[in-house]
């Protein structure tokens, strides 16, 4: 029983500490980033890899998911005869929270996962080591880069995937069920509002910050070899993925 | 709590250590060369417009001239270390660079440097050995600030390191320059953008003068050619060349070298070793050396720091080592399964 004890609350400490860590990890990021230099090129790199190389897999998510919610949303709506509530339904539920949620997975699951690989496997060949060696802050170096480049793209990944789950909503409202093109997106611009817009960005806005904050961190301090590479890996997809379900219900609640 | 550099007694000054000759003439007094031949190197060189007589005179402008080949240029050079190994003896004439007083280091409960006293002489080659596992990596990231010790301090010039601030610690990084065990070469860079990283990143050298600098450091450590090569395309002693070539692009102070010969065959471990003894007689950077090349790196170093069980057993020259009558350094030196430390 005390063993048990004792456990639990060993446990406990390392919760807290881990905790702590990243805050302090975090802080010491946002105090580095009005220090020169900037590193533009690092930055655009990561936009491009966050980013560009991000656009298909939402493409994809995207345009299924709108397909799937118009097929669902008409079977339910038809069976009370608000049909033309479909496009509404599409937007909103893709603009308020499937958008910036999916949009935070899947960048969790492509660009997430590499970056704390890469960064793990930087950690245990000791490249970060001999950046401090040289002078280089490897926060600054390689973390900064990062996080800004996901603040930046995970919003427009976000804007991509509304824009293109409408349209796959479209699709099958119009093409497929013979629903009138005008009242799809009639009911779109009449229903969905700025508000609306804004509460889909400051969700994404915060779940690119916290995949590149998890996935960053969990990566810098990777520690055993290649079995801490994996085990980073896991535990920061993991991680993110839990933390953006979380914070998505809090943002909602609060935003509501 | 002081400031500077406390003097170690256990330095005392012989005469015999004075300030080396330069290189050319080092290699006519040991006949390596004769006077009109170096002197002949020295205007062909000048007249090509260089200036650093150690590194391109002696080194390529010999060669090139057809007066020793590369392999005479290091023995002889390895000759010259010989002599001025065997002269060496511990001094306070040669003031200790890195210092560490009483440091104690604890990792997952382990005690892996139990008040550790050790100092590194200036402009000299220190070899540390010991068991794997016994705190020799952990000590040189003691001497670069990459660890802290959890208690007793660490010295380099007159700055205590966990006294000052991030921005003196950078300074003071400045002068080091780090060979780590596996290279740590950055494997989304090519050989050329490893070698040209520190200087693209720290200095504001044009990409011109980067480059000349780059390739010169490639041409000591013999990489020309491979410029162009990713780190996973280089084999094993390739890879240790192209880090010793970015640790040596920079000019450090002092030079680290973690296990530079670990993992390689028999001729270019050999390689190796020549390489260190060529890079420091023509630079005198002070070298610190971990090792387990047992006993040839007594060849290589003037100083030797011995660690057992997180404590520093001897410190002293390379032949005393060699002659020391301690079971544990006798068994160290031979390899022995018998003696005091038990592994099987």
């Amino acid at each position: 029983m005390i063993d048990l004890i004792g456990h639990i609350g060993s446990q406990s400490i390392n919760v807290v500490r881990e905790i702590g860590r990243m805050f302090l990890f975090m802080w010491e990021i946002i105090i580095s980033l009005p220090v020169p230099p900037y590193r533009w090129t690092s930055f655009l790199k990561q936009v491009h890899f966050i980013g560009l190389r991000s656009l298909f897999v939402i493409a994809l998510t995207a345009i299924f998911t709108g397909m799937v919610l118009a097929l669902q949303g008409y079977y339910t709506l038809s069976r009370f005869g608000s049909e033309a509530l479909l496009g509404p339904a599409v937007a909103l539920s893709i603009i308020r929270e499937l958008g910036p949620v999916l949009s935070g997975l899947m960048v969790t699951g492509r660009a997430g996962s590499a970056l704390t690989a890469e960064l793990g496997i930087m950690r245990i060949r000791e490249q970060i080591d001999a950046l401090e060696v040289m002078g280089i802050p490897p926060l600054k170096f390689l973390v900064t880069p990062r996080i800004e480049a996901g603040l930046l793209v995970v919003p427009l990944l976000t804007v991509l995937f509304d824009v293109i789950g409408i349209w796959g909503g479209y699709l099958v409202a119009v093409r497929l069920l013979g629903m009138s093109g005008g009242t799809y997106f009639g009911g779109i611009e009449s229903s969905v509002e700025m508000h609306d817009i804004v509460t889909g960005l400051i969700k994404s806005c915060t779940f690119g910050l916290i995949v590149t904050w998890v996935c960053t961190y969990k990566g810098f301090f990777t520690r055993r070899g290649a079995e801490g590479v994996s085990h980073s890996t896991t535990s920061a997809v993991v991680l993110s993925s839990v933390l953006i379900l979380v914070c998505d219900y809090f943002i909602t609640s609060i935003m509501l | 709590m002081p400031t500077t550099l406390p003097t170690d007694p256990a330095f005392d000054s012989p005469a015999s250590q004075s300030a080396p000759l330069p290189l050319g003439q080092q290699l006519v007094a040991n006949g390596c060369v004769t006077a009109r031949q170096l002197d002949l190197a020295l205007r062909r060189h000048q007249s090509t417009g260089g200036q650093d007589e150690s590194a391109h005179l002696v080194g390529r402008t010999l060669v090139e001239m057809g007066c020793i080949s590369q392999a005479e240029l290091l023995g002889c050079l390895s000759r010259q270390f010989a002599q001025e190994r065997d002269a060496y003896q511990v001094s306070s004439d040669i003031p200790p660079v890195i210092r560490l007083e009483q440091v104690v280091k604890i990792l997952d409960g382990r005690r892996v440097l139990d008040a550790v006293d050790l100092a590194i002489p200036a402009n000299r080659v220190t070899a540390i050995i010991g068991m794997s596992g016994g705190g020799k990596s952990v000590i040189m990231k003691h001497m670069v600030g990459l660890m802290k010790p959890d208690q007793g301090s660490v010295w380099v010039g007159e700055h205590s390191l966990g006294r000052i601030s991030g921005r003196e610690l950078t300074r003071v990084r400045g002068r080091f320059s780090l060979l780590f065990q596996g290279g740590a070469l950055f494997d989304s860079l090519n050989v050329f953008d490893n070698v040209a990283f520190p200087l693209r990143e720290k200095t504001r050298l044009s990409e011109i003068d980067i480059r000349a600098r780059v390739m010169r450091c490639l041409e000591e450590v013999n990489l020309v050619g491979m410029e162009r090569k990713f780190p996973d395309e280089l084999s094993g002693g390739m890879m240790k060349r192209a880090a010793l070539a970015r640790a040596l692009v920079t000019n450090p102070e002092i030079l680290l070298l973690d296990e530079p010969t670990a993992g390689l065959d028999p001729i270019i471990e050999n390689a190796i070793h020549y390489l260190i003894c060529d890079t420091f007689m023509r630079t005198r950077y002070t070298m610190v050396v971990i090792s387990h090349a047992v006993p040839e790196i007594f060849k290589w170093s003037h100083h030797v720091i011995v660690l057992h069980r997180g404590k520093v057993l001897f410190s002293g020259p390379s032949r005393e080592v060699m002659a020391s009558p301690d079971p544990v350094i006798r068994q160290f030196i031979r390899g022995d399964l018998d003696g005091p430390i038990q592994v099987i």
